[in-house]
């Protein structure tokens, strides 16, 4: 795997030279191509991640170009390595801004995107945010939009299901005591009180926790219709095993963390009734994710690491292209307070592989979400919310 | 009678899950009062530990006893090399206990950054399964795994402790660890003494981690993580006090998660940080009853190291 990461590194690093040299040869060349940036981390503790989400963006820049690019001329992509760290993530962006002259750059990681905001809104380029989920991104100025669903957008969906779709009167709700979980947990709290639900026990456990019976039996005291269970990926499991140990029978929901096939498996019988959220559908819901996922595993021998931001990575070229697309059939300058204007102008767009995104007023971007139920030991689609 | 059973399955379920807690505490406690090393390293024999079983159960699909031996096996050479790779040839440089602690966090990290990259940042299990069937004792859920990881544990602390008191080699430890240079001068070799400690307290790491790793999953961090229980729980339990720390184990983990009942549960895990700050500032020889004295500390001293005569073990 080692010798792949670095062949891909100095890949990455070959299509940045080269495309440093294309701007460097001057506005001749810059006629014939659009170019954009992005700003991921190809190296350091987050490359897993990053460098499977790039090559999903650069899958997506062939595509484009093979089927024509934006009215004949080709759409190239500058990448450019952040680690996932602010500092960096600053310099790249100076360089995209200030050396590059892109209109518009793609870069994730919450930490990053808060901090190269203001050589975005400084220098009038856009600043695309796709993959971090922090909802500070909504409030970081008027060059800075997110295609990426914001953290609470799943659990408002699964709060106002459960109280409205599903009828149920009281809420106990289970948190990790970490970002992911307070914020969250005080979401579900709001939204399910609002949609006339009450919450019964509100009880949280501690990030290296190993043992959950303490909180789960205060759950168990208060009795509730439904358990909302805001964990992470690593604890999820374990929790959900103990509550069902402990006695408690009643549905069980939680957000994207619990939705992988590995819960099943973990969990035999004792996932029945678990539901979940996903932001982007998977490979059973539409052809197009089943064919990326086969073309990983054809072409790489794995899965992407974090499937469901490699598919919003893959889409993020082709909204660029889209808004391009628009501006040179206008004969506007691609500039980037045009491009802005013109993405609003659009507002909505038909992506490839996370479907229809809806750009919304306050920065924030309008997703459906897709609630998801184990049943008969496998994940099945429940319901589908704000599509 | 609702509190009553809370308290009862919190008692219980402490004490089932204190296991593995007492497991790694003696294992750390064991080296530091044998090689006077804070072994930081012990993360990265628990990290091995554990992956070799995912691997053997869940690549090669192999039965539960033949993972459990493979993993004792890798777990035991990797505790081997790491005394004598690495620590022999630090002490023989006679370089300082900084120095030392520096290179063990260096190993643990090293270790959980390569399992990264082999396993990736998905925590697993060593069985695809975690649900443990249960049983309602009275209104107490007990569940498969509690019961055999108690005896597990229990057996192998009996083990332990009756060869530290009846074997040549236990007492040769104690004596090492009272006093290294005279223990050498009585004739004890204790290049094979440090390799010792180094290879019990590496197979409780590993029956630790097996119990560990098919109750929660693990991720290449976790060994770090949990090695900070089993350092509180040695200083609590009074450095070069091994049972203590196995009772302080017990008794953190009760607390931790009997605290329920009286505090808000965002509290509980800043609990361990409580312990850990008043036993460093308060009591930095341990916990002690006035007049109690460790057992080994005693016993320490009336063994006639090296020689034939019977140990005469004074009775606590």
């Amino acid at each position: 795997m080692s010798s792949f990461d670095r062949r891909a590194g100095m890949k990455f690093g070959a299509a940045a030279f080269m495309a440093a040299a294309i701007a460097l040869a001057g506005p001749a060349f810059a006629q014939d191509a659009f170019r954009f940036g992005l700003a991921m981390p190809l190296t350091g503790s987050q490359a897993l991640y990053g460098q499977d989400q790039v090559k999903a963006a650069e899958w997506a820049v062939a595509e484009i170009n093979k089927a024509g690019g934006i009215n004949g001329k080709k759409l190239e992509m500058t990448v450019l390595d952040t680690q996932a760290d602010p500092q960096l993530g600053i310099q790249m962006a100076n360089r995209l801004v200030s050396v590059e002259k892109v209109p518009v750059f793609v870069t994730a990681w919450s930490a990053v995107v808060k901090a190269v905001a203001p050589a975005a809104n400084d220098n009038r380029v856009v600043e695309l945010s796709v993959g971090a989920n922090s909802p500070d991104i909504a409030k970081l100025g008027d060059y800075v939009y997110t295609t990426f669903p914001l953290a609470d957008i799943d659990i408002t969906a699964v709060a106002k299901y459960a109280a409205t779709s599903m009828g149920k009167k009281k809420a106990a709700i289970v948190y990790i005591n970490n970002e992911t979980g307070i914020v969250a947990a005080e979401v579900y709290k709001k939204v399910f009180t609002e949609a006339g639900g009450q919450v019964v026990a509100y009880e949280t456990y501690d990030p290296k926790a190993t043992d959950f019976t303490g909180p789960l039996l205060k759950v168990r005291a208060a009795n509730p219709d439904i358990i909302h269970l805001q964990g992470l990926v690593s604890d999820t499991p374990q929790v959900i095993a103990q509550m069902r140990q402990l006695g408690l029978a009643q549905p069980i929901s939680s957000y994207s963390a619990a939705y992988n096939p590995k819960l099943i498996q973990q969990l035999g019988a004792a996932a029945e009734g678990v539901i979940a959220t996903s932001l982007a559908p998977g490979a059973d819901d539409s052809d197009t994710v089943k064919a990326y996922v086969a073309r990983w595993s054809k072409e790489v021998g794995r899965e992407p690491n974090g499937l469901p931001y490699t598919q919003y990575l893959y889409d993020a070229p082709y909204l660029v292209a889209a808004v391009l697309k628009s501006l040179d059939n206008k004969k506007t300058p691609i500039t980037g307070e045009n491009f802005r204007k013109e993405m609003l102008a659009i507002r909505t767009f038909a992506l490839p592989m996370t479907g229809k995104t809806t750009l919304g007023e306050d920065h924030t971007v309008v997703k459906p979400v897709y609630l998801m139920e184990v049943k008969g030991g496998k994940w099945t689609r429940k319901a589908i919310v704000g599509e | 009678m609702q509190d009553t059973t809370i308290i009862l399955q919190i008692l219980w379920t402490s004490l089932a899950t204190s296991t593995y807690y007492v497991l790694f505490a003696v294992a750390f406690a064991l080296v530091l009062k044998v090689t006077r090393l804070f072994n930081f390293a012990q993360a990265a024999v628990m990290t091995i530990a554990f992956y070799t079983a995912f691997v053997a159960v869940q690549w090669l699909e192999w039965p539960a006893w033949a993972a459990f031996i493979a993993m004792m096996v890798m777990t035991l050479a990797a505790s081997y090399a790491l005394e004598r790779i690495g620590f022999e040839a630090l002490r023989q440089r006679g370089v300082s206990v900084m120095f030392v602690f520096v290179f063990t966090f260096m190993v643990s990290e090293f270790v959980a950054y390569v399992a990264m990259l082999i396993f990736g940042t998905w925590p697993q299990t060593i069985f695809p399964m975690i649900f443990w069937p249960v049983t309602l004792v009275g209104e107490i859920a007990v569940s498969g795994w509690d019961i055999p990881a108690m005896a597990a544990t229990v057996a192998a602390l009996t083990a332990f402790f009756a060869f530290m008191r009846f074997t040549r080699t236990g007492q040769f430890m104690i004596g090492v660890a009272d006093n290294p240079d005279l223990a050498e001068l009585y004739g004890i070799n204790k290049r094979q003494i440090f390799l010792v400690a180094m290879l019990i307290a590496g197979a409780f790491v590993g029956l630790g981690m097996f119990l560990y790793g098919t109750r929660a999953q693990v991720l290449p961090q976790t060994g770090l993580s949990l090695m900070l229980f089993a350092i509180a729980a040695t200083i609590i339990g009074g450095i070069g006090n091994i049972a203590g720390a196995a009772i302080a184990a017990v008794i953190l983990g009760i607390i931790q998660n009997a605290s329920i009942l009286f505090i808000s549960s965002e509290w509980q895990g800043f609990l361990l940080y409580i312990f850990l700050f008043l036993a460093i500032v308060f009591f930095p020889n341990g916990l002690r009853l006035p007049r109690r004295r460790g057992r080994f500390g005693t016993a320490t001293r009336d063994i006639p190291l090296g020689r034939d005569a019977p140990p005469a073990e004074s009775q606590a």
